[in-house]
């Protein structure tokens, strides 16, 4: 059995264990009000390590290939060849991120208020047939390392049908709509009515919103990189 | 024709796994530099670096560690190129002001304040955890350290920064 000491010094180093802090918290009131405390603080480090940091200008963008700063060594030959168009467009998309008010993350949003149901954390999955069928209208296919899919339905949006899915990810679900019809030119981020996301640009292939809800829901960086490993397009 | 449209999917693939994390590498270079401009700079030398190295990312699951430990290494290149002069811990928290303050949250600021002054060993590993939720052991990994020492080290940091904070912690004590 552990005493004080090493229960504190073990929830420090790992606030995550105290979710379940067992047979020592529970019968020890002085711990279990260092843990209510130490939670707090926790909440307060997480916020206060999540900057709002400004995205750089796009003109900033446009010469990140190029520019020499004042450090030595980046002047290479291989670094004049990186600065290719090809290159300089892709840089330029990457760090031109958005910001989160649009039209289009108002739209998504306001059509996760349909379907709420679709949100359950639930083991069930999508037959394959059906969830095949969904995504073949929008010439997509999931790969087999893609998550759980719970929910998956072809849905009205913008004049358009789109694939509407939840993914049952470890941390909780994650909606997914797949937007073939609506390019964007940069990543847009949004945090409207408790819904959080990011609406990624797939170039020739429209964009990917991908939205949580939640106070503990899944970190949608990972979400979204673990996505876009996961879908092909087809003919 | 083939080529080119896997190519494109490719470099689709690959812009969008850096539009997901740069954000978030973004703000791990900054507390690990505490200076915006020098983590701007280098985000975006990681990410042209991650590019032309893209063909070893086997799996975009390990997208995170693989870019944190590029950006890692690009931050210690800054150092062999360049000396870095020594620059008073206040002047740093002035200069970053307006990106520490937190809005209309006095406590925020606070926390980020001391976390400027927390030392690099303890701060990096706190904003690994915390902010990139990496477990102990990816922590381990990233920073060639044993699990103990890890926990170690998270364990200080929080302590540190609760005490700067005024709060009341654990002793220190190795594990």
């Amino acid at each position: 059995m552990i005493h004080c000491t090493e229960y504190r010094r073990r929830i420090t180093a790992e606030p995550a264990l105290a979710r379940s802090p067992g047979e020592h918290a529970a019968s020890c009131a002085e711990c279990a009000a260092f843990t209510q405390r130490l939670l707090a603080f926790e909440g307060r480090l997480a916020a206060a390590l999540q900057l709002e940091l400004p995205a750089p200008s796009a003109s900033a963008s446009n010469v990140v290939p190029l520019r020499p700063r004042s450090r030595g060594g980046l002047a290479k030959p291989w670094f004049a060849m990186a600065a290719s168009v090809a290159l300089a467009a892709v840089v330029a998309a990457v760090l031109w991120v958005g910001t989160a008010e649009s039209s289009l993350a108002a739209d998504v949003v306001k059509h996760m208020a349909h379907e709420p149901d679709a949100w359950a954390r639930t083991d069930s999955r999508v037959p394959e047939a059906n969830l095949a069928a969904v995504l073949r209208e929008a010439h997509v296919r999931l790969l087999p390392n893609m998550n759980r899919v719970s929910y998956a339905q072809s849905c009205m949006f913008r004049l358009h049908h789109v694939p509407h899915l939840v993914v049952q990810s470890d941390s909780g679900p994650v909606t997914v709509m797949v937007l073939a019809h609506e390019n964007i030119a940069k990543a847009q981020h949004f945090d409207e009515q408790g819904y959080r996301g990011m609406i990624v640009p797939m170039p020739g292939h429209g964009s990917v919103a991908v939205i949580t809800r939640g106070t503990s829901a899944p970190d949608t960086g990972r979400v979204v990189a673990s996505l876009v490993s996961s879908i092909q397009w087809t003919p | 024709m083939n080529g080119q449209s896997g190519g494109n999917t490719q470099r689709a693939k690959f812009q969008a796994l850096c539009l997901a994390l740069r954000p978030d590498l973004l703000r791990f270079a900054f507390w690990l530099s505490r200076d915006r401009a020098l983590a701007e700079d280098v985000v975006q030398e990681s990410l042209l670096r991650a590019w032309k190295a893209q063909d070893s990312l086997q799996d975009a699951n390990a997208a995170k560690p693989w870019l944190l430990t590029i950006v890692r290494r690009e931050y210690a290149r800054t150092f062999e190129r360049k000396r870095l002069p020594t620059v008073d811990i206040d002047d740093l928290v002035a200069r970053e002001e307006p990106v520490l303050a937190g809005g209309d949250k006095q406590e925020i600021a606070e926390v980020r304040r001391a976390m400027f002054k927390l030392p690099e060993e303890y701060r990096e590993p706190l904003v690994l955890q915390v902010l990139m939720g990496l477990s102990t052991t990816e922590i381990a990994a990233q920073l060639g350290l044993s699990q103990p020492a890890v926990l170690t080290r998270l364990f200080r940091a929080r302590n540190q920064l609760r005490s700067m904070l005024g709060e009341e912690v654990q002793p220190d004590s190795d594990p």
